[in-house]
């Protein structure tokens, strides 16, 4: 199923959580809505299912006007962020529940209920705790649980909110790793939210950054990590130093040091330039290019690439990540004097104001 | 905008119309408009005679019984329930669950029940009576008794407020103190005290507005003496009886007022004490 | 053992404590109370508690069997008693009902919707302890009563409401409408809304949301607010006499016919029926206690107006 927004503001009290936001998700598409708290993304995740409404603007599924349709009809499965399993229900009941509550006339046979939310359970991987109650499970196994439960009713479309966020760091990276799988099973249309960076360019097919109740960019990761749009977007996938420079006769020149960079998107003269650490050559000498020189301040090499923290000539700090192998072939140490020459790849301009 | 907003959030949970309707119907038909007629029937008075009744001599004499009498009982609750809470929260003692239990007996006893049993109990030749006898002290038909029944029916009042907050006060505060240098007596005053001020107060208050309209454990023990031993329910009632109803509205209306006043007072005071909860 | 440790076990065990001691035991002497002030302190307290509760508790007890047994049963079961009992009974059944409707729906409205004068709402629904019970009862014989707004319309039709059950009815519901409310509402409050957004998103209709997610998760605090309203309405004295006329044997509820007996001189017989009432209360206790604990209560009280932070 698709989903289109368009235009959806959407204020409580004089909190403004989004603001004219428009954004088109194919059918079939895993897209993660990235951004910090207070961005608007859980609010457009819950505008989409119907547990909000949005103050202007509409919302299509499958391009039909589903605006006004209340959360029942849509058709989603929503997980939420604390799982909001049924406490009181053994883990079966919970994932039956979808199905119990359906009219009549289109409920399926007890029989068929008990196929159906066994399937589920084993795909989830978790059907010997189909007895068991929610608060005899951990974390990662209700989230599992309510992901089954939400798929047991086959919605068009699969909302998660902040799913891995109250996980802790290995339990998220397995869950990462099995909701990709998942999606390319189901090919189910996918939204989820969240706030690390990490988790949206390696789960998702495509990726919305929100601030402040806008979208900054959409794009797949590849875009957006390689060709970020704004210096928020910028700063938010990746660390990046900062400068102040300016542009110049097609060059950016940051404290006099001309960088070797042909930019195109910058018009006025004064600029903001981000320099992501992990793509800056060192050398001990000048060998010619322009570069930047700076004295080392720190070195913390505990970790599968060293980081060290040097001070530019100017005052300005700058964090280098590097090879260890380089720190070693260098013989790198405190206030050894260096010369930074950053790649074309790792720097990004933006309109400085 | 701001309905906009507050409206979107209650058309996603079904049931608003229902529930709102149902219970504003209710509230209206059984609490709204009975309490309205007090109001409409003292409106027809006038305020000369509205005056004149509520500032009769024996009514008079029946509120300032009632206020006195109330403030008494409220007060002995507050210093012996703060012993009971203290006990119940701090000290082990064989028996202990039976006290905690016991403490609401006067919330669930009928007040009827309260009120002969006291009146016995208390009478020349009832079990306290008898003792007290001796020493010239009557409590049956006197304000004495007045006061010993509205003893009873606020005492659980002071207690179960109480006894949650001293429950919270970290440990810490008071091993605080002794690390100073306090002693026990001055880390109650200077430490503990302070933090109980507000449930205090609060359970002061409940004890006092629960005290001002009790009628049926004092019908009993105070004799209904008008000008001596009569508190304003039982004046409201006998006006009743005698279908003085402008009468009886009119003194309900003032105490209507105070209730109310005290119920505000009462909810202000725990919004502050929730709000300036110390960590 | 180290010398000092024995020496730290040997100080306390002494001292007449209670027993050994845990460690942790051992720093909180730190803030311990002095002996002498603890005995006060507990003497004075059991005291104050024998003084006021246990005395007139077992002077009930002991009243009523004064006369012997048989005349204790002769006056629980005399035909007057009984239809006390039953109109008693008939008021419990008619007045906790109603107001367990009003408790979930006013629970219902004020904790899953936001509305301008929730605050509002929510402090009317305490109206009931602002109010006397004798004002309680006079507002009914004020609208029904001979002289009241609908008397005429009453006598017209021989409908009686006050001097008859459905005045006592009236009352009684007036006087504990509250109960079951202030219960259910911080409970719905603090379990939150989630589950039932999630039966929404699964395709639950309200009603269904209502009885299969919401309603199991407020049993207990729902039947702790029902044995305290019961309570309550089994036990009213003031509302209920104002509006009951105290005709024997037709409008006398077990708290009105205690009163009838007392002023009868029949003392034995009084405390009779006051014996079943103060069994009822202990009763509710215990179901308290027990309900207390699963319904997120522990040890304090329902009946006091408290207030949850908005």
């Amino acid at each position: 199923m698709s989903i289109e927004v368009r235009s959806v503001d959407k204020r409580f009290g004089s909190f403004v959580a989004l603001d004219d936001v428009s954004l088109s998700i194919p059918s079939g598409e895993l897209v993660a809505l990235l951004g910090p708290s207070g961005s608007g993304k859980t609010t457009l995740l819950r505008i989409i299912a119907g547990l909000e409404t949005p103050d202007r603007g509409s919302v299509f599924l499958n391009n039909e006007e589903a605006t006004t349709r209340s959360v029942r009809e849509r058709g989603v499965g929503f997980v939420f962020q604390h799982y909001a399993l049924f406490r009181h229900m053994t883990v079966f009941e919970n994932v039956a529940f979808g199905l119990r509550v359906r009219p009549r006339a289109d409920r399926p046979a007890e029989s068929e209920i008990q196929r159906r939310v066994m399937e589920l359970l084993e795909l989830v991987q978790l059907d010997w705790t189909a007895k068991r109650y929610p608060s005899q499970l951990s974390g990662g196994q209700r989230q599992r649980i309510a992901l089954a439960r939400a798929l047991a009713v086959q919605p068009k479309v699969l909302l998660l909110d902040e799913p891995f966020g109250a996980l802790d760091a290995k339990v998220r990276e397995e869950l990462r790793r099995w909701l990709r799988r998942l999606h390319q099973e189901l090919h189910l249309t996918g939204v989820f939210v969240t706030h690390d960076q990490e988790e949206a360019l390696e789960v998702a097919t495509q990726v919305a950054v929100l601030n402040e109740g806008k979208i900054e960019q959409a794009g797949s990761p590849d875009d957006l990590y390689h060709r970020p749009a704004t210096p928020f977007v910028s700063s938010f996938l990746s660390s990046v130093n900062l400068f102040h420079g300016r542009v110049e006769d097609g060059r950016v020149y940051v404290h006099e040091t001309p960088l070797l960079v042909t930019p195109e998107k910058t018009q006025s003269t004064a600029a903001v330039v981000h320099v992501r650490p992990h793509g800056i050559d060192v050398q001990l000498k000048a060998n010619g290019k322009p570069g930047i020189a700076a004295t080392i301040k720190h070195i913390n090499a505990a970790g599968p690439r060293a980081k060290v923290e040097m001070l530019t000539d100017w005052g300005d700090p700058i964090l280098v990540e590097m090879d260890h192998q380089r720190l070693k072939e260098l013989s790198l140490s405190v206030d050894v004097k260096v010369f930074l020459t950053p790649r074309d790849e790792s720097v990004f301009v933006y309109d400085g104001a | 905008m701001a309905a906009q907003v507050q409206a979107s959030r209650n058309r996603v949970i079904p049931g608003f119309g229902l529930t709102m309707g149902y219970t504003l119907t209710y509230l209206s038909l059984i609490a709204l408009i009975p309490l309205s007629t007090i109001l409409l029937k003292t409106a027809g008075m006038g305020w000369v005679r509205f005056f004149a009744t509520v500032a009769s001599p024996r009514v008079l004499a029946a509120y300032r019984l009632t206020i006195l009498a109330s403030i008494a009982g409220a007060t002995i609750n507050s210093i012996f329930g703060l012993g009971v809470a203290w006990s119940l929260v701090r000290y082990e003692f064989p028996g202990k669950g039976i006290l905690d239990a016991i403490v609401d007996i006067p919330f669930a006893l009928p007040t009827s029940v309260a009120g002969i049993t006291l009146t016995t109990l208390y009478a020349q030749n009832g079990w306290i009576g008898r003792l007290l006898a001796p020493l010239g002290l009557k409590v049956s038909y006197t304000p004495l008794g007045v006061i010993v029944a509205l003893v009873f029916i606020g005492l659980p009042f002071v207690v179960r407020t109480v006894q949650p907050v001293l429950q919270d006060i970290e440990v810490e505060l008071e091993e605080a103190a002794a690390t100073l240098g306090a002693t026990r007596l001055q880390t109650f005053n200077k430490v503990l005290l302070p933090a109980l001020r507000p449930a205090l107060i609060t359970g002061f208050t409940l004890a006092f507005a629960r005290a001002i309209g009790e009628y049926g454990s004092v019908v009993f023990i105070s004799g209904n003496m008008p000008m001596r031993t009569e508190v304003v329910p039982l004046l409201i009632m006998t006006k009743l009886e005698q279908f003085d109803y402008q009468g009886a509205t009119a003194i309900a209306l003032v105490m209507l007022a105070l209730s109310f006043a005290l119920l505000l007072t009462i909810n202000i005071l725990q919004r502050n004490s929730l709000r300036h909860a110390v960590g | 053992m180290r010398s000092d440790e024995v020496e730290l076990t040997s100080v306390m065990h002494g001292e007449g404590w209670g027993g050994a001691e845990t460690p942790a035991k051992a720093v909180a002497r730190a803030t311990a109370d002095p002996v002498w002030a603890r005995r006060l302190i507990l003497g004075a307290a059991i005291g104050f508690m024998t003084l006021f509760v246990l005395l007139p508790l077992a002077a009930v007890f002991t009243q009523a069997l004064r006369n012997g047994v048989r005349v204790y049963l002769a006056a629980v079961t005399s035909a007057e008693a009984r239809s006390a009992i039953r109109l008693t009974l008939t008021v419990a059944a008619i007045a906790v009902p109603l107001n367990v409707i009003f408790g979930l729906s006013s629970a219902w409205a004020i904790t899953r919707f936001d509305f301008r004068g929730k605050h509002l709402l929510s402090a009317l629904i305490d109206l009931p302890f602002a109010v006397s019970p004798v004002i309680s009862g006079m507002i009914y014989v004020l609208l029904f009563g001979a002289q009241g707004w609908f008397g005429g319309w009453l006598a017209d039709r021989n409908l009686k409401i006050i001097f008859a059950t459905p005045g006592i009815v009236l009352a009684t519901t007036f006087v504990t409408f509250p109960f079951v409310a202030r219960e259910l509402i911080p409970l719905m409050e603090s379990v939150g809304i989630e589950e039932e957004l999630a039966a929404l998103t699964l395709g639950a209709n309200g009603w269904q949301t209502f009885f299969r997610v919401t309603l199991p998760n407020v049993k207990w605090g729902l039947l702790y607010g029902i044995v305290i309203c019961n309570a309550r309405a089994m036990g009213d004295f003031g509302a209920v006499s104002v509006v009951s006329g105290h005709i024997r044997g037709l409008t006398n509820t077990l708290p009105l016919y205690v009163e009838i007996l007392y002023n009868d001189y029949d003392f034995a017989a009084a405390f009779a029926v006051a014996s079943l009432l103060s069994l009822l209360a202990v009763a509710t206790l215990i179901a308290k206690r027990m309900l207390g604990g699963r319904s997120g209560h522990g040890v304090v009280d329902a009946e006091l107006p408290v207030k949850e932070a908005a």
